[in-house]
């Protein structure tokens, strides 16, 4: 028996930013923003629900979140209900999840969603619970748990070795921010200019504010479907999920798997089994969604994802090749600098920007785009997680 | 005033956790860990049957999945290879300048490089390639249940200073 195709073909979210509600208010928010994007489907139909939040217990003291968001949904799951705790990959390995799911026949349609509650109940709080993000005897106790520090020790390392410049960092800020002034559920929602991103106030050195990704409230979800039954639920051109890949190579900063701290050596070997299973290459994409939580982060990501060679990242980004009419134009949405990082619902808002593509009603489309890829990194940069879609399957 | 039904709480919100690891022998079979530094070493678990040495230490060998583990040494002292100061949005629990090192400890540790706070040290003095030595130091005690009594567990943890001050 040959293996079924999985497709997506619907997608919503709630308003993301500093939200004056709830964590399952804003999963209701999303879930109906996603079943308003598909008119032929009902929440009936929905035989699975996976919900990707890693701060559930923590910032709103309900574990098994799951059955919860399916019966203020209207779902009765039969398939599979159940909650994924990534960080900040959730999303994208609950799709990478469904697919397997529905390829494997064991659900026929899944709804991949996700979201977190950070601001609650005294907004300083997620300074303090973003210290459980990782391994937490031994990195926490540093105060490691905020990203910054890392991602500017990343950055530096970056700039040591490869001459990358703040101007560089910078392009990517004001690209990203610029794509998401279309974009209104985007936390940040705003233009901004090289000289505004030039002129910010410092983070952690060489970070400064439009470096790095808000703290975000926020809900998102997507339905992954049999190729059969996404032909009767949607007239639009079908997306598939051709591939992907998640890899864990460590979880202690002490066994860090690359030679220096801007070296991803975990992302290679995860995109090198995302491209094999999806049988293509870097040069085949046409458009990619990349973990964007620091501008340094997509620098480095376009290198290690094979867009450009390693160190060439920057000015990859500074010549324009992430703009539209670019080599690869990349978190065509806003990513995670202008929509804002709701942990779990991050991957599941690339994967909805993605099919927008591929069926051609982004709204900064890419022409005739074919191929995309979305990738995710979570925690203290320990795990990397990539999934490709096509507007054909995998022969 | 108490809270009805939650009188633990006293009126409190409950932080229930820290960053702080819970380090008594009654919770965390890696105590000889916390044990050993209190007396200032910094030691990690070896494999009695191939002799791997892994940090952080643990109750198996991840090569071998012996349970045969005995204690050894690392090295108290490296060097800066990178590092930041982290003036503005320091964690609860932390001090500015918060410091963050990627330390090398050396060819010959089992534990090549790893990232450490630098204590002891106002913003502005640190350079890479620096010598840091590591300094234990005591974090909050937390309330233990021991069979029927409430004892206080005093914890400690470690970070690097400047080995020249």
């Amino acid at each position: 028996m040959s293996r079924r195709n999985a497709c997506i073909i619907a997608g919503g979210m709630s308003k993301w930013g500093v939200r004056e509600a709830s964590l399952i208010d804003m999963a209701q928010e999303a879930g109906k923003a996603c079943l308003d994007d598909c008119t032929g489907l009902k929440p009936r139909d929905i035989d699975g629900l996976l919900f990707a939040s890693s701060f559930a217990g923590r910032c709103s003291f309900q574990v098994n979140t799951a059955p919860v968001i399916a019966e203020r949904l209207g779902l009765q799951p039969t398939s599979i209900c159940a909650r994924i705790d990534v960080l900040c990959a959730g999303g994208s390995a609950a799709i990478l999840l469904a697919k397997a799911l529905v390829e494997s026949g064991m659900a026929d349609i899944v709804m991949a969603a996700g979201g977190e509650k950070l601001y609650t109940p005294q907004k300083w709080e997620v300074f303090y619970s973003e210290l459980a993000s990782i391994d937490h005897d031994w990195d926490a106790p540093n105060g490691l748990g905020l990203p910054p520090p890392f991602f500017a020790l990343t950055a530096k390392e970056h700039m040591k070795r490869y001459g990358s410049t703040k101007e560089q960092l910078a392009a990517v800020s004001v690209a990203n921010y610029n794509y998401g002034i279309s974009n209104p559920k985007a936390q940040m929602h705003k233009a901004l200019t090289m000289e505004e991103a030039l002129g910010a106030p410092l983070v952690v050195m060489p970070l400064t504010l439009y470096d790095c990704c808000p703290i975000t409230d926020g809900a998102a979800a997507v339905i992954i479907a049999g190729e059969e039954r996404a032909k009767d639920l949607t007239d639009r051109p079908l997306v598939y999920l051709r591939g992907g890949a998640q890899a864990a190579l460590h979880s202690v900063s002490a066994n860090w798997p690359g030679e220096h701290l801007a070296d991803w050596a975990h992302l290679r070997v995860a995109a090198k089994k995302a491209y094999a299973t999806a049988k293509l290459t870097p040069d085949d994409i046409d458009v990619a969604q990349t973990h964007d939580c620091f501008s340094i982060s997509e620098v480095i990501e376009l290198e290690e994802l094979g867009f450009c060679k390693k160190g060439e990242g920057g000015a990859f980004a500074a010549a324009g090749e992430i703009a539209l009419n670019g080599k690869v134009p990349v978190n065509t949405d806003g990513g995670l600098l202008s929509c804002g990082h709701p942990f779990g619902a991050t991957g599941l808002r690339q994967g909805m920007e993605i099919m927008r593509q591929l069926q051609g009603r982004a709204v900064n489309q890419v022409e005739d785009a074919a191929f995309a890829l979305q990738h995710n990194l979570s925690g203290l940069n320990v795990e990397h997680t990539i999934v490709v879609y096509g507007r054909e399957s995998v022969k | 005033m108490s809270i009805p039904g939650i009188p633990v709480l006293e009126d409190k919100y409950p932080v229930t956790m820290d960053m702080w690891p819970i380090q008594a022998k009654e919770f965390n079979r890696i105590y000889p860990f916390y044990e050993n530094l209190k007396e200032g070493r910094f030691t990690t678990t070896k494999c009695a049957e191939c002799g791997k040495v892994s940090y952080p230490p643990r109750v198996i060998c991840p090569a071998c999945y012996s349970e045969e583990l005995t204690w050894v040494e690392l090295p108290r002292q490296g060097r800066v290879l990178t590092f930041t100061e982290e003036m503005k949005g320091v964690p609860l629990g932390f001090d500015a300048p918060l410091i963050h090192a990627w330390i090398d400890l050396g060819k010959l540790s089992p534990v090549k490089r790893f990232l450490s706070r630098i204590i002891n040290c106002p913003a502005g003095k640190l350079r890479e390639g620096d010598e840091v030595k590591l300094v234990v130091f005591d974090v909050p005690a937390h309330p233990l249940e021991v069979k029927r009594d409430t004892v206080m567990a005093e914890r400690v943890f470690f970070a690097f200073e400047p080995a020249e001050k």
